[in-house]
């Protein structure tokens, strides 16, 4: 019995070529991905590889429950901590999707207008569901207000009637990697913008479209 | 974020336990545990340590820094120095929330330790919202909070977020041609 659940930690990290990661830095990942999910303003790059690993050691380490009757303790324990994985990779994926009802025309929009090579910023699945949102909505305001508009009012442009994610948000962050000369734009007209250096390990209060581009190179952890 | 999801953060903390029941290694996704042998302190993540507390199959034993003396310093630091001073562990209020709540048996001068942790929080709340205050009536940009725990920040990210933002808001509407309009106001 030791053996068969025992399986579930050994055999992964030789599956794993293309991430070589184990399956503890692979939960890890997700649990940042979460984190800053959850508190970036705006919907962030799609981490399906992440996701899909997950899924992976999630079912495989199900159907080796699956397989022993016996052995309350350790399966009890492993079942434990499936729900607390499931939990964390549940709120990622609702989150994304909150994000995606939100701003769905600006999320189309960026879809469609991104080169060939860059990495996509939504999963076949979301995609789908965004597009399927859009529809309807539409369908839902024709229905409702438009069509008893005057013929030349029977149109809504959605993305101007639907508002951008806002990046001047403030987030708290955490500084994985150290950086130098950080611009802080000065928030009133008498203060002059100027530059912090963030040092590993330190957190900071600051406004989310300057660290942008360092969450997404995982530099920086929003907390 | 919820204070419930701070604290599922939290039970990942390593503590040591005393198991009461023997059983080889487990190969949990996040890593090895054990083997549990009846006697010896091994080292379990805290939502595990809790679980079995429950099944009365193991004793807890109180992380280092959960002792009187060492608590007393902290709070004698603490509401000496103006600046928030390090913290003994980055879920040092979770961790005594459920380890009192739980495992109080295990723990030697439970309440003793629980005022203490009290106090230090309430020092370091004071001082949050002080330094808050002062953020936001000097309108900074950006501000290090180096030794607060995530559970401190989550008590004021909501209302501390949300009014700067709703302030940046109304001050690039004041500015010409600034803001063209397009980010939204959430009520």
């Amino acid at each position: 019995m030791s053996d068969v659940l025992s399986d579930a930690g050994s055999d992964s990290s030789g599956r794993q070529d293309e991430d070589v990661m184990t399956p503890a830095e692979l939960i890890a990942k997700l649990e940042e991905a979460w984190l800053n999910e959850k508190f970036s303003p705006e919907l962030l790059e799609n981490k399906s590889e992440l996701v899909e690993c997950v899924m992976e050691q999630l079912t495989h380490m199900e159907a080796n429950l699956q397989r022993t009757r016996k052995g309350d303790m350790k399966a009890s324990v492993h079942r434990m901590e499936i729900d607390r994985i499931r939990f964390v990779l549940s709120s990622y994926l609702r989150s994304r999707l909150q994000k995606i009802e939100k701003f769905f025309p600006h999320v189309l929009e960026k879809e469609k207008s991104r080169a060939q090579g860059d990495p996509s910023f939504l999963s076949p699945e979301e995609f789908a569901f965004a597009k399927e949102y859009f529809a309807n909505t539409e369908t839902y305001l024709k229905a409702v207000a438009l069509k008893h508009m005057p013929p030349n009012l029977q149109s809504v442009d959605m993305q101007k009637a639907v508002p951008e994610p806002c990046l001047d948000s403030f987030v708290f962050l955490r500084v994985k990697e150290r950086q130098d000369n950080i611009m802080v734009e000065p928030e009133t007209d008498d203060q002059r913008e100027y530059v912090v250096d963030l040092e590993e390990g330190s957190q900071h209060l600051m406004r989310y479209k300057t660290i942008a581009p360092l969450v997404s190179s995982g530099a920086v952890q929003l907390i | 974020m919820d204070p419930s999801e701070v604290e599922f953060l939290a039970e990942k903390e390593m503590v040591k336990i005393i198991p009461n029941f023997s059983l080889d290694k487990i190969y949990l996704i996040g890593g090895d545990l054990g083997p549990f042998n009846p006697g010896l302190s091994v080292g379990v993540p805290l939502w595990l340590a809790l679980n079995l507390k429950q099944r009365q199959k193991c004793r807890i034993v109180p992380p280092e820094w959960m002792d009187v003396e060492k608590l007393e310093e902290i709070r004698e630091l603490e509401r000496r120095e103006d600046t928030f001073t390090p913290v003994p562990s980055p879920y040092y209020m979770e961790l005594t929330k459920l380890l009192l709540n739980h495992a109080s048996d295990n723990i030697p001068k439970a309440d003793e330790i629980r005022t203490l942790v009290k106090d230090i929080w309430d020092t370091r709340i004071a001082k949050l919202r002080l330094s808050a205050d002062s953020f936001i009536n000097q309108q900074e940009a950006h501000a290090k909070l180096d030794n607060l725990t995530l559970m401190e920040i989550n008590t004021t990210r909501t209302f501390l977020l949300d009014s700067l933002n709703c302030m940046y808001k109304l001050r690039s509407n004041l500015m010409p041609g600034a803001s063209k309009g397009k980010s939204s106001m959430d009520f």
